[in-house]
């Protein structure tokens, strides 16, 4: 099947054969893809090696045969947001947790659009922690996972600020004794669902709450980039 | 494969380890050294035992050494107050080749990449730090590949050297010599652009 004018971000490149990379894609339409540039990594490769870096918005034109697809043309549309410092391990870790979290060639628009947006915020230098959680919400909410956070699960009643809360993968959120393990409070609940940033201590009871989501998702394991986060923030002086 | 030969088959099976070789490249190397290679095959086999077995990493760079110490690190007359942290060995002998620097070297093996498992750990970096606490470096150049993992790596480190009070150094990027701005892609001529300097 030929897919033509897509546009895309390269979320991992390794090397394939002597002069080829095997690109992981994010694509609007058809989702996530594996794809193989041949000859890039050669010297008189019409295509440059730069141009095929992530974070970069790109439109491609693909061949694609069974389980993977071939590079046909590239375009670049947009200077790459430039991540720099702490952004850009959070960029490594927005593409650890796309690769983990979806399967290939299902397509996702919702999702292509957030990621979009989120390496903006990145680039932009809004607040990391926020941003990213953000994105894992919409990364659930469009591969069918969506969080649950107007609704106390056991109940059916409305979330209530001031009330305590323990999330379960896939059930919701049910109430729970305040300072129980993994206890968040309402407001942060209701914080992430009309997107209003909380304070640092609602930031951080999402984090938790998040990874325990994740994990779930993931079957039970880790995400790499989580390690490198939790040094790369302990090391700030 | 029925060559009739099951050493053989197994031989052609072992040379596919290589990069870039595959069963027809195998097969064809396989032929060669039985054909016409016989010494230098027994010679290649011999090597290779004892570069498998013996072929370690240095102690203090992580480079390829078969002493616990490689000769630059073990060298008297390399500068110790400048480290240049490099991805690989490829990289380092590229440093040595072109640019007559005479510090030491410490190389990741990799750079920081959740998705291929190469995080903090694999790269050696508790071992990075605890160099840099030594006291004795002054510069830490940081030589990662201008890739966006190689960057990522690259500012990991520059936190690194700070919290051990060294001053880390990245190498300048630009446009390559001999080049025309017009054919230069747009993220290195704006890298360029941003990164220019005074001529005085």
């Amino acid at each position: 099947m030929r897919i033509e004018q897509q546009p895309a971000y390269v979320l991992h490149a390794r090397a394939y054969r002597e002069t080829s990379l095997l690109l992981e894609c994010l694509t609007r339409e058809h989702g996530r893809l594996g794809v193989v540039a041949r000859g890039v990594r050669g010297e008189r490769s019409r295509l440059r090696r730069a141009q095929l870096e992530p974070f970069q918005p790109l439109v491609l034109d693909l061949l694609l045969r069974g389980e993977l697809a071939t590079l046909t043309a590239v375009e670049v549309v947009d200077t790459p947001a430039r991540l720099s410092g702490d952004a850009g391990l959070a960029g490594l870790y927005l593409n650890e947790l796309v690769v983990r979290l979806t399967g290939r060639q299902d397509p996702h628009p919702l999702l292509f659009d957030a990621y979009a947006r989120t390496l903006a915020r990145l680039a932009a230098g809004e607040s990391l922690a926020w941003s990213l959680r953000r994105f894992e919400r919409d990364l659930l909410e469009a591969i069918g996972y969506g969080l649950q956070l107007q609704h106390d699960a056991d109940t059916g009643e409305a979330i209530e600020p001031a009330a305590c809360y323990r999330y379960v993968a896939e059930q919701g959120a049910m109430r729970c004794a305040a300072g129980s393990p993994r206890a968040l409070r309402g407001s942060d609940l209701l914080a992430l669902e009309q997107d209003e940033m909380p304070d640092s201590v609602g930031l951080k009871e999402l984090r938790d709450m998040m990874r325990e989501v994740i994990r779930f998702h993931l079957g039970g394991g880790e995400l790499r980039a989580w390690r490198v986060l939790a040094m790369a923030v302990s090391r700030r002086p | 494969m029925s060559s009739g030969s099951p050493l053989l088959a197994d031989l052609i099976e072992a040379l596919r380890c290589l990069p870039g070789v595959g069963g027809k490249s195998a097969q064809r190397m396989a032929f060669h050294l039985l054909e016409r290679e016989r010494e230098r095959g027994l010679k290649l086999a011999a090597v290779m035992e004892q570069a498998m077995r013996r072929i370690g990493h240095c102690e203090r760079c992580r480079n390829f050494s078969e002493e616990p110490l490689c000769s630059l690190c073990a060298s008297s007359s390399r500068d110790r107050q400048v480290l240049c942290v490099v991805e690989s060995p490829t990289d380092l002998a590229a440093i040595e080749q072109a640019t007559g620097y005479r510090g030491q070297y410490f190389v990741l093996m990799g750079r920081l990449s959740p998705l291929d498992g190469l995080g903090p750990e694999e790269l050696g970096l508790a071992q990075l730090a605890q160099r840099l606490g030594e006291g004795e470096i002054e510069e830490l150049i940081i030589a990662t590949n201008p890739t966006v993992e190689g960057e990522a790596t690259a500012h990991y480190l520059a936190q690194l050297a700070r919290a051990g009070g060294v001053r880390p150094t990245r190498l300048a990027h630009g446009v390559p010599l001999g080049g025309e701005l017009e054919y230069v892609d747009r993220s290195t001529l704006a890298h360029a652009f941003g990164g220019r300097q005074l001529l005085d």
